[in-house]
Formats: structure tokens, C-alpha cells, sequence
């Protein structure tokens, strides 16, 4: 941060006004988010810095504030100063620090500024430490404090409010779904085609981006397109659609929970089997693996990306796609939520290898992929957009070595990053996702369909 | 004498192995989490991953592009080892034959060099040292301290005394210091193993296609 940023800064204007009780507050969270598995890594951390080269922010920024070692140890140094004998007892030894004004500055700059939360440093570590979860629960200290960055913040609270990080009002909703419905009838020619809302005892409830009622609508529509060729049984909900949830990159659980119930509630409501979640990689890490611990409950009933969805109709026969109408050059990208930390690893290769006749890795690729920079909330965080594009380089130069001119991307943080990326690096691609890229694949039976 | 340092040793030892099971059960006290979540494959393939085939370079990027400190890290600590192994076969009076005297020397001696290394990169490199705290470097004196007490006691066995004293200091050190790594390396990878196993991440399935 800039020392003209610093002086009108409201972030740093709230850090200024911090009390004694206001780090008492932060730590009882701290201690709250610290369960005996984060204990373990807190106390395992070697020093050894071999995590350096897995971050593409150190790898850009070269600077020890972006080393995952150096991020860790802010988390791990209040925790030795406040929860370990040699900590209290003997700080400079073992290098424990209070949380302090120094401290809170350096956990907003470097524990959101200069972290996606991508769990790439986790996969890397010589000793196995889940860094980025400890990360994360620093963040959750700070969100008590009100520290959240204003924009990723803002993102969060707009979602509480309206129901969706967009703000969509309900009807807007509802008149885009039906618009898309024509769009979707012109596309497949068959006016029975549609686009269903709260369409009770549906077997699936799929879930959306609201970036896609926004800005790109013809995501929405290449899924209907293959759910009409897979003659699914599915309906949108008229409420509760929003598959994001900037809770778990902010680190409020208690938001991300209420988040992630509305879509129980709706799957509940209209009786579905299963909910689908769109090609969203947080979404789908929020939904799929981290909402269950939120809500501390296990859910009823499944919870599937598209992409599973999508390669299970190949692999039954339910859709048949023609690869020659891709024919450019594709490669993938691997969202971090979705691949690393989501498991959703050969789905989309399986796909993109049945929709496009020329289909290119990134290397490295799959759980060992670098991330894009477009997670962690960094895209809702404005104050460190410079940074955000320049730890973005590592993923450009990827995708230029491949020489695809398409990169499809199943997740609307990564598109927005990506899109960024294309114009900054001048890469000259086309970022779809791969429903898109499978939608232009597909091969209708008009007679059957009709 | 030499028998008060080998009670000693037992001693410290005794304490070390009680010290980190209260470290332990101390991290207990913070609640261990229930998942809810239904798994997508089984987190002891994950365990499995992390303890074998995910420690090779080719396998785990950050040992892959730091080959030397990846060895170096690897021959440490089986020198190490085998110096632990001569310790209790000292304290207890095994009788060694040569060819295993020799390979706990050079086992030890070839320890040695590689922490000496170690604690020589971590002084040199800004980065690492930016990270390291006096804990970091008194571990890793420490134990080199030993390795080299350990290599001369193979060669003189009149240096006895001291070697314990340096054996019990350095096994006091364990549960307070950095060296405590040594029983949370193995718990904190199984738990890493058996999170990235549930969710169907690990093991890896990267293939360069």
C-alpha cells in the first residue's frame, strides 16, 4: 500500500482506531477458527521455504511478504505468542508476536492482498501443511475486526441482502431466464424448449453464477441446450440460484453458512434429487465440500458439478457431440477449487476430448496447476488489482505456450481473471466455459427431441 | 559417570517422548473437526500417496526443482537416524560389530555435511533467513552437534561423556523447539494425505498428455 492509499484508506483508517478489546475479539476467533488439525500445522512449519516457487504471487513479486512461508508464519507467530509455552514464555526464540496494529496491517496486506486461498503451497509442502486453511482463519479473525477488504466485503453483504452477489432483483431474474428460453427455442428450433423455474419434483436444481445472468448469458444457455438434448428433468429456482459464496474467501463462515442453506432450502423446497452446481470453482468447493462443515450437517442428497452431469450424458449415450465443429485449438485451465481442492480433475478433460478436435494440456496441469489469480476474492478486491495481474503472468504464459486459441475455464472467477489476463498479455484467445464449448458440440435429434 | 549420563539419556529421552504426547494432547483441546461432507474417494489412498509416491521429486515441484536441499533434506535425516540407532546401542551396551560401527559413522558423517549445508543455506539465503527465527538455528546446530559427537564417538570412546551430555541436551530440545517436526512431520502429512484422499485430489493424477 502507497502512503497516499494508506491516508484515505478506510481499511487502514479502521486499523488506526483498533483497541486492546477489539484484538482480544480477533483472537477468541482466531482461537475459535483452530481446531486440532490446524494445531498440528501450526506447530510443524519447518522454515524451510521450498513453498516459494509454488505461488504465483512470490513468483511474480519476488518479495518475501508473498512467500507462503512468510504468510504461514504471521498466523503461526500469534499463535505461539498466545498458545504455546516457549511462545509466551520465550517470544524472540521461537519469533512470536502479539496481534497488534504492526500484525492486523501486515495480515490484511499479505493474508488477503497476496493469497488466493489456492492450496497450491499445501500440495507443495515438504511437511504437509494445509497453509491456505490457516490463511483463511486469520482472514476469519479479521472479518470480526471489520477488516475485510471493502469490495470483496461489499460482495459478501450484497449477497446476504439481495439473495446474490449481483444484486439481481427477483424479477430481472425471471425475465432473463425467460428471454434466454426464446434464445435457447431459436437455438434448437423447438418452441417446447425450456428454461425451467421452480419446476417442483425436477430431479436436478441447477444453480447459477450470477455473472452469467449479467454478462454472460449464453453460459445459461448452452446449459440448457444440453440439458434439452439430454432430455433432463431440471429447473432453476426462482429464489435462490447464486452458486458463489465470497464467505469462504473472506473467511465468514457465518455468512458463507447462510449462503449456502438458502440453496438447501430451495433443492428442499421444490423436492429436487440432486443439486448442480454451475461451472463455478469456489462455488463449488463452497457447496460441494466446505458448506456440510458450515452448517455442521450432512446433506440428504447429492451435489454435482455440471461437469459430472455433462460426462455422465456422454458416457450414456444421452448426448452426442460432434468434435469437428471445435476445430481451433483448445486448451484447459484448472480452476483451483474445482481440480485442487474440489477433485473434479478428468470430468471436464473428458468433455473437452469428445467436443473439440484438437484439445491441448497446460503444463503443469490438473491439482498441480498454477492458479489463474482470479480467487481468493482478489477479483472483488480492487486496492490490489495491480498485484492480482501480475502474479496473473505465470497462468498467460501457460496459455500462450500451448498455442490453443480458445481456453476454456469452468469457472466465472477464473473467465473474469482470464479475460483480464488476455487483454493485459495480449494473448489473443477466447475464454469459454466448457458447457459453451460442449453446447457448440452438440448434436441435436430434432425428431427425438421435439 | 558413564552411568549417570546413560540414566540421563534414558532420562531426557523419556522426557522428550512424555513432552510431545502433552503437545499432543494439548492440541486435542482445541476440538477435533467431524466432517460432514461425503466423501468422493478414501482418504487413506491420500495417506498412502503422501508417504510414498508423493515424496518423490517427480511427483512433489518443490523437491523436484531443489534437488540438492531435497537430497541434502533426505540424507540428513537418515543420518540422523542411524545416529539415534547408535545412541540407544551405546546407552544400552549392544555390541556392534565394525561393518555396522562403519555404517552408523558414515551415516552420521555424511548427516553431518548435508545439516551443515542446510544451516549454511539458511544463513545465506535472504529469504530463508528473513523466515528463520534463533529456534531454527539452534535446532539445526544442535543436532549437527550431535551428528559430529556421534562420529567421533565411533573413533574414540573416551569422548563418551561429552557425546551424552550433547545427546541430552539435544533430546531436552526436542519437545520445546523446532526439532519437535520430527513427530508432527509424519501426523501433519497424514492429515494433508487424508484430506486431499477424501476429496478424490490425491493420488495424483497428472500425466503429460
Amino acid at each position: 500500500m502507497s502512503g497516499d492509499t494508506e491516508r484515505r484508506d478506510p481499511v487502514e483508517e479502521k486499523i488506526k482506531r483498533l483497541k486492546a478489546e477489539d484484538f482480544e475479539k480477533a483472537l477468541k476467533v482466531f482461537r475459535q477458527k483452530l481446531n486440532q488439525e490446524y494445531v498440528t500445522y501450526l506447530h510443524s512449519c519447518v522454515h524451510c521455504g521450498l513453498c516459494a516457487d509454488s505461488c504465483h504471487y512470490y513468483l511474480s513479486q519476488k518479495d518475501i511478504q508473498s512467500l507462503p512461508a512468510y504468510k504461514l508464519s504471521l498466523a503461526t507467530e500469534v499463535f505461539k505468542k498466545y498458545w504455546s509455552f516457549m511462545g509466551r514464555n520465550v517470544s524472540w526464540w521461537t519469533g512470536a508476536k502479539k496481534l497488534d496494529h504492526k500484525m492486523v496491517r501486515e495480515w490484511v496486506d499479505s493474508l488477503f492482498g497476496r493469497c488466493t486461498l489456492c492450496g497450491r503451497c499445501s500440495l507443495n509442502c515438504t511437511v504437509g501443511i494445509n497453509i491456505h486453511y490457516l490463511i483463511r482463519a486469520a482472514r476469519s479473525a479479521l472479518v470480526s475486526l471489520g477488516l475485510v477488504p471493502p469490495g470483496l466485503q461489499s460482495t459478501v453483504d450484497t449477497a446476504i441482502e439481495k439473495g446474490n452477489n449481483m444484486g439481481i432483483p427477483k424479477q430481472d431474474w425471471i425475465e432473463t431466464v425467460e428471454w434466454l428460453e426464446e434464445e435457447l427455442q431459436e437455438e434448437v428450433g423447438d418452441k417446447k424448449a425450456r428454461l425451467p423455474l421452480d419446476k417442483k419434483g425436477a430431479k436436478l436444481f441447477y444453480t447459477v453464477n450470477p455473472r452469467e445472468p449479467m454478462f454472460f448469458p449464453l453460459s445459461i444457455v448452452a446449459a440448457g441446450k444440453i440439458f434439452y438434448a439430454a432430455r433432463e428433468s431440471w429447473t432453476f429456482s426462482s429464489d435462490n440460484y447464486d452458486v458463489t459464496n465470497y464467505g469462504l474467501y473472506s473467511g465468514d463462515d457465518e455468512a458463507a453458512g447462510i449462503m449456502s442453506q438458502r440453496l438447501v432450502e430451495s433443492r428442499n423446497k421444490l423436492g429436487c434429487e440432486t443439486l448442480v452446481l454451475a461451472e463455478c470453482g469456489h462455488g463449488f468447493n463452497s457447496n460441494r465440500w466446505e458448506a456440510p462443515e458450515w452448517l455442521t450437517q450432512k446433506y440428504g442428497f447429492e451435489v454435482r458439478s455440471i461437469l459430472e452431469v455433462v460426462a455422465d450424458y456422454i458416457r450414456e449415450g444421452r448426448i452426442q457431440l460432434d468434435p469437428s465443429r471445435n476445430p481451433d485449438p483448445v486448451t484447459l485451465h484448472d480452476p483451483c477449487n474445482l481440480v485442487r481442492l474440489g477433485g473434479i480433475v478428468e470430468e471436464q478433460r473428458f468433455i473437452l476430448k469428445h467436443a473439440v478436435s484438437h484439445f491441448v494440456e497446460m503444463h503443469p496441469n490438473r491439482e498441480k496447476n498454477y492458479c489463474c489469480g482470479g480467487g481468493g476474492g482478489q477479483l472483488a478486491m480492487t486496492r490490489f488489482a495491480q498485484r492480482r495481474l501480475e502474479a496473473g503472468k505465470i497462468k498467460a504464459d501457460q496459455i500462450r505456450a500451448t498455442g490453443a486459441k480458445i481456453v476454456a475455464a469452468p469457472c466465472h472467477n477464473c473467465i473474469d481473471q482470464l479475460l483480464e489476463l488476455n487483454k493485459h498479455y495480449k494473448l489473443g484467445v477466447q475464454i469459454k466455459t466448457v458447457s459453451e464449448i460442449a453446447a457448440d458440440a452438440l448434436v441435436l435429434k430434432k425428431a427425438k427431441a421435439g | 559417570m558413564l552411568l549417570i549420563l546413560k540414566a540421563g539419556v534414558i532420562f531426557a529421552s523419556l522426557f522428550a517422548v512424555v513432552s510431545l504426547s502433552v503437545l499432543v494432547f494439548k492440541t486435542f483441546s482445541f476440538g477435533r473437526s467431524s466432517l460432514h461432507s461425503e466423501p468422493r474417494s478414501q482418504g487413506g489412498k491420500g495417506v498412502l500417496y503422501v508417504f510414498g509416491r508423493g515424496m518423490m521429486p517427480w511427483e512433489k515441484e518443490s523437491a523436484g526443482k531443489h534437488l540438492p536441499t531435497y537430497l541434502g533434506g533426505l540424507v540428513y535425516h537418515t543420518g540422523i537416524f542411524a545416529a539415534l540407532v547408535y545412541l540407544a546401542s551405546r546407552v544400552f551396551s549392544v555390541e556392534l560389530s565394525a561393518s555396522l560401527i562403519l555404517i552408523f559413522r558414515w551415516g552420521a558423517a555424511v548427516g553431518l555435511l548435508s545439516g551443515m549445508a542446510l544451516f549454511l543455506k539458511r544463513i545465506l539465503l535472504p529469504v530463508i533467513r528473513k523466515i528463520s527465527c534463533p529456534d531454527d538455528f539452534a535446532a539445526n546446530l544442535l543436532v549437527d552437534v550431535f551428528l559430529a559427537f556421534t562420529v567421533i564417538r565411533t573413533y574414540v570412546e573416551s569422548f563418551a561423556p561429552f557425546y551424552y551430555l550433547v545427546a541430552i541436551v539435544m533430546l531436552l530440545y526436542i519437545p520445546v523447539g523446532k526439532i519437535r517436526h520430527c513427530f508432527f512431520f509424519f501426523y501433519a502429512k497424514m492429515l494433508l494425505g487424508s484430506f486431499y484422499g477424501r476429496r478424490g485430489v490425491l493420488p495424483s493424477g497428472t500425466r503429460r498428455d
